[in-house]
This record gives structure tokens, sequence and C-alpha cells, in this order.
């Protein structure tokens, strides 16, 4: 490996950002789109982690002419290094996880919308640091051209995507439909205005989990979507505007001028990205995504390679995040026997009692250069803080945070006998860790500790007032102080894990969790609710790309059965749940027998089922079929299918309609499979798909493309007139009306398949046992969204496969992988945290009202029917406080920031 | 009190997670606001409830901001 020299120390570098102020060279901001400037020593953006600064040697006045060198005579802990050196790294490892990533199509190269001439054309990655409060316009949303606010704004949807032209790409990059309705929706928040919205596509694909919704919820905000793929756009002279030229709903030609055009470009693999994968011998497929299968989605081609993330294919957060687990999960399996092998163990000095002993407070007051006393007057707020109640000892640090000053504190703690530690400087949020530490060197528990926020929170946003700023510093200090003087030692305590796990649901997706537990030494209990293993791929034929799904299966329940490690049960219900993350009980009843399961953790993995249809005469005429009845006849290799003549698909059967909002993701790829089937066994035959938007996302595009290429039509019906399916003289009708061409059609197939919804488990009574929530349409729903897709709110508990939303089975399987994964986690711990930042429930003052339970996001509270009073749970509270809020006589207190301190902060803030 | 030299003093709980992270961060962007905010740090906005508002304008506070 080579690391790129960085020309900063990131040891001493401490981010006050003194270099960018004075650095002579400005360029232009490649992270706000160009659109503003940085310096030629930079951070890439506020939030980057770590907050370090790095000299771009492109663009440094030093490197190119040899003087300068302002910020190194500037730097107040002389962090920056010239002489920085390109390194090569030589790492051992047994696997190796690739997850570069995409870029962002470029619209410049083959720049026909005019984007490098014109600034009112910007992409959707630049409208994004528009957007932003951190963005080139500070959030205020102006045309780039003259800053004036915009009245239209259009978005044209698949730029670089869904397109064979010179650079563009055949695949639908699946990310950009949602992104432009969400930002059409934030540009509308930040409008003063009436703003005008409108989303040119050629199908709006929001088939991730809850989208659909967020789809609908645009519709009815006003955001116009017009369904044309616009080509051309034309500058309206002197105006900054630009027009569209497109066809509306009826027909008509319509020409409109914008103020504002979005391009909302697609997601590649960039040249460095191929090459990397070229040179660790990784196969790469058409489009330089990597290469894999469905059936093991991360693997890559090469054997102890693993990709995730937006290089395996065009996806979003949640997916990329899923990947990722999935790798950590599989990689995991591989290197089971290497855990913990090159763990090292801290020792900590024993933690003085303090018992009876009265408070003594130390305060240390941080320069931090001239970031913090280049507005406050330190020694002021140095002297204010000797005069505070319980104060002992006081003093200036010029960093704290540097290692001789942490040296140096643990010392002073010692000998003052310091028993509650203040430090006035940076932010806790990134500094209370390490002074923490400090505490813990010391022998003193870790809690004693405060923060007061003199720098993010005072010099540097008050720098004009160095006055206000020295109050309000001396302010702070005194909350801190106030807020110190009541601290309570707090402990964490440890509880021994169960390493078993319960995987719920014997489909794909627990068998895949099953065996990953198991290869990484876990012992797994596997209930199925049935008497076949399976689930919903007992149904399937082939996957979107070709594979074999029941060949696949076969070896999957094989391997299941024939593990050691895992105890399968069938015909099992789950009666009672106790318990929580590390030590489940789980109660439940095979064939009438009851029996207790212990485990650590517990994977829900139960699925989700086709919807049979009430509609469209299925049940009452046996031309009428499912989708997945359909591939029963493929596994089958149903003769009756070759003398077909003609098959119609109805696309989305009971998804996206009012009863049931969600998208069902997977119909559309279904039936375009199945059509390019029946094609296969009769080439003659006529194969219709009447849908609303055909939803082949990511590379699955190729199959959409495919199937039109060998004849398949695809029509796009109106779903606000009536479809009908009736028998006339004997015929099967099918009577529709056609989107494009504006007037009714009839079909007369005589194979009728609906693509039928995705649906829950309508009495699944496992979110009640553990107590977990679902979403609005009856699927789990997860701990969030995006960042952690796999978990529940609730500790030791996970989610994966259908009973999470509607999926493919290659995303099943990765979900299974991430789940086991996120699982492990836990199973690996010999101990579990409990204690620190947690409510605890004063039951002297507790009346068994119960208000605090049902406030409760992670299920901590319980309810003690013999004292009736409410309990919390230290191993799941997660110190919200939530509890102390809801409750109308403040029994629960947070240890650490309990009603007290907090009123001794409020006084402190208001009696100077 | 004249009118126009009025201070209002105002104390400002904010979330570990969310507002306290974006306050920390129009530091590190280095907007500037006027200095009348305390800021009280919790580990969430529901925690502070009816009664701690009620509290910080009996100690005297002339604006409460619940950041979260």
């Amino acid at each position: 490996m080579t690391q790129h020299p960085r020309y900063v120390d990131m040891d001493k570098c401490i981010a006050c950002g003194l270099c960018a102020e004075k650095c002579p060279k400005k360029v232009p901001d490649a992270y706000d789109g160009n659109l503003s400037k940085r310096k030629a020593i930079y951070v890439q953006y506020a939030q980057a982690v770590p907050l370090k600064y790095v000299i771009d040697p492109e663009q440094c006045i030093y490197f190119k002419k040899g003087k300068c060198k302002a910020c190194e005579k500037l730097c107040p802990s002389h962090a920056i290094k010239f002489d920085d050196q390109e390194r090569e790294l030589t790492l051992k490892v047994g696997a190796v996880v690739l997850a570069q990533g995409s870029r962002a199509f470029d619209p410049a190269v083959h720049d026909t919308f005019g984007y490098t001439k014109h600034p009112n054309i910007v992409t959707s990655l630049e409208f994004e640091r528009i957007l932003s409060a951190s963005g080139p316009y500070g959030g205020h949303l102006v045309r780039p051209s003259d800053k004036k606010e915009p009245e239209k704004i259009a978005w044209l949807q698949c730029i670089g995507s869904r397109d064979e032209h010179l650079g563009a790409k055949g695949y639908c990059s699946g990310v950009c439909c949602t992104y432009a309705i969400k930002e059409a929706m934030l540009a509308k928040e930040h409008s003063s205005g009436d703003l005008d919205t409108a989303i040119f596509y050629i199908d709006i694909r929001t088939y991730g989990k809850d989208f659909e919704r967020y789809y609908n919820r645009a519709k009815d905000d006003g955001v116009r979507f017009v369904k044309s793929k616009i080509t051309h756009i034309a500058p309206v002279d002197g105006t900054g505007r630009h027009m569209i030229r497109h066809v509306d709903a009826s027909g008509r030609r319509v020409e409109e001028a914008f103020d504002i055009v979005v391009l909302s470009v697609g997601l590649m693999v960039g040249r460095e990205g191929a090459e990397l994968a070229q040179r660790l011998g990784v196969d790469l497929n058409h489009y330089n995504f990597a290469e894999t299968g469905s059936f093991e989605p991360v693997a890559s081609s090469k054997p102890g390679i693993y990709v995730c993330g937006a290089f395996q294919a065009p996806k979003d957060i949640p997916s990329s995040v899923i990947d990722s687990s999935a790798a950590a999960g599989v990689v995991g399996s591989q290197l089971a026997e290497a855990r913990w092998s090159l763990t090292k163990t801290e020792s900590v000095p024993e933690e003085i009692d303090l018992k009876g002993k009265p408070s003594r407070v130390g305060v240390f007051v941080c320069r931090c250069g001239t970031n913090i006393a280049g507005v406050v007057d330190v020694p002021a707020v140095v002297e204010f803080a000797k005069g505070l109640p319980g104060v002992v000892f006081v003093e200036e640090n010029l960093f704290s945070c540097s290692q001789d000053t942490q040296d140096k504190m643990t010392q002073v703690i010692k000998e003052h006998q310091l028993n509650r530690v203040v430090v006035a400087a940076c932010t806790p949020k990134t500094h209370e860790p390490l002074f923490q530490e400090t505490l813990i060197n010391a022998g003193i528990n870790k809690y004693l500790f405060e923060m007061a926020n003199i720098r993010n929170q005072c010099s540097w946003v008050h720098k004009d007032d160095p006055e206000k700023a020295t109050k309000k510093a001396k302010d702070l200090v005194k909350m801190a102080v106030s807020k110190a003087a009541l601290l309570e030692p707090l402990t964490e305590s440890t509880m021994a894990v169960n390493h078993s796990a319960l995987v719920i649901g014997g489909g794909v997706a627990g068998m895949t969790a099953a065996k990953i537990l198991s290869d990484q030494g876990y012992h797994t209990f596997l209930i199925e609710k049935t008497d076949t293993l399976g689930g919903q791929a007992r149904y399937l034929h082939e996957t979107w790309r070709g594979e074999d799904i029941q060949g696949y299966l076969a070896g999957l329940i094989h391997s299941v059965q024939s593990d050691r490690n895992i105890d399968v049960f069938l015909n099992s219900q789950i009666t009672q749940v106790d318990g929580f993350i590390g030590n489940f009980k789980t109660t439940l009843t095979t064939n009438g027998q009851s029996s207790v399961l212990e485990h650590g953790v517990t994977l829900i993995a139960s699925g989700a089922s086709e919807l049979k249809p009430d509609q469209y005469l299925y049940g009452k005429d046996s031309r009428v079929v499912t989708g997945l009845e359909l591939q029963q006849r493929f596994i089958d290799n149903d003769p009756a299918l070759e003398s077909l003549n003609t098959a119609v698909f109805i696309q989305c059967v009971g998804s996206r309609i009012p009863e049931r909002p969600y998208c069902s993701r997977v119909c559309c790829t279904q039936s375009i499979k199945s059509a390019l089937e029946l094609k296969k066994i009769n080439p003659k035959m006529n194969v219709f798909v009447l849908y609303r938007d055909m939803r082949a996302y990511g590379l699955r595009e190729d199959l959409y493309r495919q199937a039109r290429s060998e004849g398949i039509a695809f029509i796009r019906m109106d779903m606000d007139k009536e479809l009908t399916v009736a028998v006339d003289r004997e015929d099967l009708k099918v009577t529709f009306a056609d989107r494009v061409l504006g007037r009714s059609m009839e079909i007369l197939p005589d194979l009728l398949i609906l693509a039928s919804a995705i649906v829950p488990d309508a009495k699944n009574p496992l979110a009640q046992l553990y107590k977990v929530s679902l979403n609005d349409d009856g699927f789990f729903a997860e701990a969030h969204v995006k960042l952690r897709p796999v978990d529940f709110a609730t500790d030791g508990i996970f989610v994966c496969g259908l009973a999470h939303a509607p999926k493919s089975l290659d995303e099943s399987i990765t979900q299974a992988q991430a789940a086991a994964a996120r699982a492990v986690t836990v199973l690996a711990m010999e101990n579990i945290k409990m204690g620190g930042i947690v409510s605890h429930i004063i039951p002297e003052r507790c009346s068994g009202c119960m208000g605090c339970i049902n406030v409760c996001p992670f299920g901590a509270i319980t309810f003690d029917q013999q004292k009736f009073v409410a309990k919390v749970n230290p191993a799941l509270c997660k110190g919200c406080g939530a509890c102390s809020a809801a409750c109308p006589s403040e029994a629960p207190a947070l240890m650490g920031f309990d009603n007290n301190q907090l009123y001794a902060q409020i006084k402190g803030a208001l009696s100077g | 009190m004249k009118e126009n030299n009025f201070e209002p003093r105002i104390i400002a709980f904010m979330c570990n997670w969310c507002a306290y992270g974006a306050a920390d961060l129009a530091g590190v962007s280095r907007m500037e606001y006027p200095s009348n905010i305390r800021p009280i740090r919790v580990m969430c906005s529901a925690t502070v409830s009816p009664h701690h508002i009620l509290r910080t304008f009996q100690s005297g506070a002339d604006g409460v901001l619940v950041g979260g």
C-alpha cells in the first residue's frame, strides 16, 4: 500500500484553522461543486473525521514556487511537515474488502446540455451543496448566475444512466429518482415563495423501503412529475433561464422556462476503481462493477477478496451499509479462528474510593493556542474560576489535549487530590473521552468530569466581541463547576453473554444467517413454523441473473441440516419471550411439546408471502395465475406453456394502491425474467406487460432492454382508468387504458399473470413478543433506515429478509449475512457493560402510572407488578432520559444528567 | 432597563446527538451569532420536561430554546 503524504502531522494538528485562514492560495472547492473557494491547506468538509488539515501539493505556493510557508510560521502546534514523504506499508491480512464506492457521472465530458457553459445548469450533487447550510450560499436557495431566488426548477432524470449513447451507461443508477424527489421537497421547503418543481422522468423508481410513500407525499405537496425524456435544453437569452420542451399527459407540446436545471447524474465506477480491481485480479462486468453472483453477493471472483457498496452495483446508503456488514460477516466466517489473536489488554489503575469525601473541583482552562485565547481573556476566566465555590485548583494550559499536558494533569489531580475535574476547552463531542482517560489514569471515576465548551460554542462564534465572549466563557465555566460539584461516581457493571443465537424463520434469509453464525463458532437454534425449510425460495425458478435457485436451495438446506452447530426446530411456534440482550429465554411449542431456549441474540427472518389476489378472476379462471405460480410452472417444466399464443402480465397487483401504498420491488424484474422465459419456450408467443413504472433498477435494466429487443411489449397503463378482466365467449379479455395512445385497449390472452404484492404476515406475534416495532405496512421497522438497517432499536435483536421489506433473493442473502455479522458483535463479547449514563427510577417516587414505559424507545423499562413500580434495565437503557421528562413526579433520574445537576447549571448560567 | 439595551438571557437545551453537534459545527464553520445563549447539553431533547422549562424561566431566563 502507498500512503500519500498529507504534509500535516496528524498527531499535532488541532484543527484550529489558522493555517487555512492565512493561506494566500485560493482554489475552487470541489466538495462544493466548485461553487465556492477553499485554500491550498484545507479540510475536505466540516464534518471530516478525523478533523485534521491537509496540504494540496498541486496548489500550494511553496510546492509550486519554492517559497511561502505561511502555514508553517503560523501553526501554533508546529504540525506542518513540508518534508513529509510517501510511505509504503505492508499489512498481513486474511481477507480484503473492496469498498471503494463509485463516482458521479460527469456531464461535462460529452456536454450535450451546455452544462459547462451555463451556471444555472447544475448537477444533482452541486444542487445538494446549494441546499446545504454549510454550502456555497449558506443554504439560501439561489441561482448560481445572479444569486436570485428561483421560481421554477427542473430535474432531468437518467443523466448518464439508462442511456447507451457515447460516455453514458446502460444501467439504471438506482438512487436518482428518490434523491431528485428529496431535492425537490427540500427546495420547496427552502424557498420563500411558491416554488414550482418539475421532475422529468422515464420511470419513477422509488422501489426502496418506504420510498413509494415519499413519492406519494411529494405528489401531494405539488412536486410535478412529467414523463418525458429530455434530451435538449436551450438557454433563453438574457434571462439565465432554460427552455425545456416536452409533451404533456394529453399529448400537447409544451414549452417551459426554468431558472435552474438540475441534471440527476448517475453513479459509475471510475477509472482508478477499475484499475485497482484489475491489479487485485478481481473480475469486472461490462460496466466495470465487480462481478458477483446472487448466492454469494459480496464475494468477488477472487477467493479472499470481497466487495460491498456501490462498487458492486449502483446502490443507495441502506443497501451499501447492509453490504458492508455482510462483507464483515462473511470475512468473519473465514477468519473465525483468528478472533482475539491480536488483542491486547490495557492495564488500568485502581479507582480511588471517594465515599464521604467532600468535592474538590479542579478547573483547567485551555488557551487552544490563540483559538480561545485570541478572543476570550483566558487569565480573567482563570481568576474568575478561582472564586467559584468548591474550586480548589485552577490552571491554564496552552493545549490541554497535548500528551505532555495530559501527563501533567494526571499529576496535578493526584497532587491536589482533585475529585471533580472541569476542562474549559473545545467540545465534549470530540474530547470528552480523552480527558476521561486522564481521570482514569489518575484513579478517578471518569464520570466526575465536566467540560465547558468555550471554543466551538464561544470563541469561534463570537470572535468580534471579546468582552461578551469572555463573559459567556465565565458563565460556561460557572455552569460546569456548579454541575461538577454535584456529580457522583457512576459504575459500570458487567453481565455474562450467552453465546447461542436464535434465528426465527427457515427461509433463505434465516438459513444464511444461521450458517454464518455457525461458521463463526456460535451454536444456533433455527426455528421454522412449517414442516419444511426453504421459505419463498421454494417457488422461485431462476434469479434475474439466470442462476438455478432450486439447486442452490437444496444445497443450502443440506448444509444447514448437516451442521452440528445448528439445531433446527420445524413445526415450531414461539409462545413466550423473557430476557434481553445477552440473556434471552424463548419458549417455543414444537408439535405440542414446549421447550425453553436460552440465547444471547435473536434474529427475526420470519419472511413474508405473495398476496393471493381477489380480483381479475384470480381463483375463478385457471388461466389467471400469480407471478409465483408461473415460476412453479417453470420449475415443473410445464409443457402447456409451449402452446400458449398470448401472455399478459399485469404489474402492481395489490401494490402501490391506497390500502397498500408500498412498492413490492421484485415484481417488475420477475415479470421481465418470466416474459423472457416464455419467449424462450415459444418464440412466437405474444407477450405483453402492462405496467405503471417499470422498476428494473440497477443492473437489472440490461434485462429490461433485452426483453424489449426480443419483442416483449411493455405498455404503460393509466391507473386512474379501469382495468378489467372478463370472460368473453370462452376468451379471457383484458381491457385497459393505454397511457400513450390515450385510449382503451383489449388483449385476449390465454395466460394472465398477476404480479402480486409481497405481504407481511398479518398475525405475526413476534413484534409483540420481542417488543420491536412494525412500520405502517406491517414490515419490521429497523432502528435507523440508513445507518442501522438490520438492527432493532432494542439491543440484541436483528432483522433480515422479507420480514424487513420486499426484496430479491440476493438482497435477502446479503441482509442475512449482515444481520448475522451484527449479531456476532454481541456474541463475541464475554460480557456486556451496563450502567454509566443510564436512567434509574427512584421507587419511592414512582406512582406506577407506566408513562415512562410507553415513551421508552428501547424497551428498557419493565413494570414490577409486586412493588407496583417501573424499573429500568441498565443493559438496554441508552440514557436518552425520555422517561425522566415523561414522569410527572421526577422519579427517573438520568445518571450524570439528573434534575439537580440540570438546575445547578441553569442557576449557574443566570446568577451572574 | 431601556428598551433598546435589552439583552435577553437565553438557555438552550441541546441534544447531544444533533443540536449540540450542530452548534459545534457552527463553530468549525466560524459562523457568528449573538452571545446571549447559554447552552446546556442533554442526552436527548426528550429529557427536557415542562418542569425544566418553567424552572428556567423562574430562575430568570428571558427565553428557552430546546434544540433536538
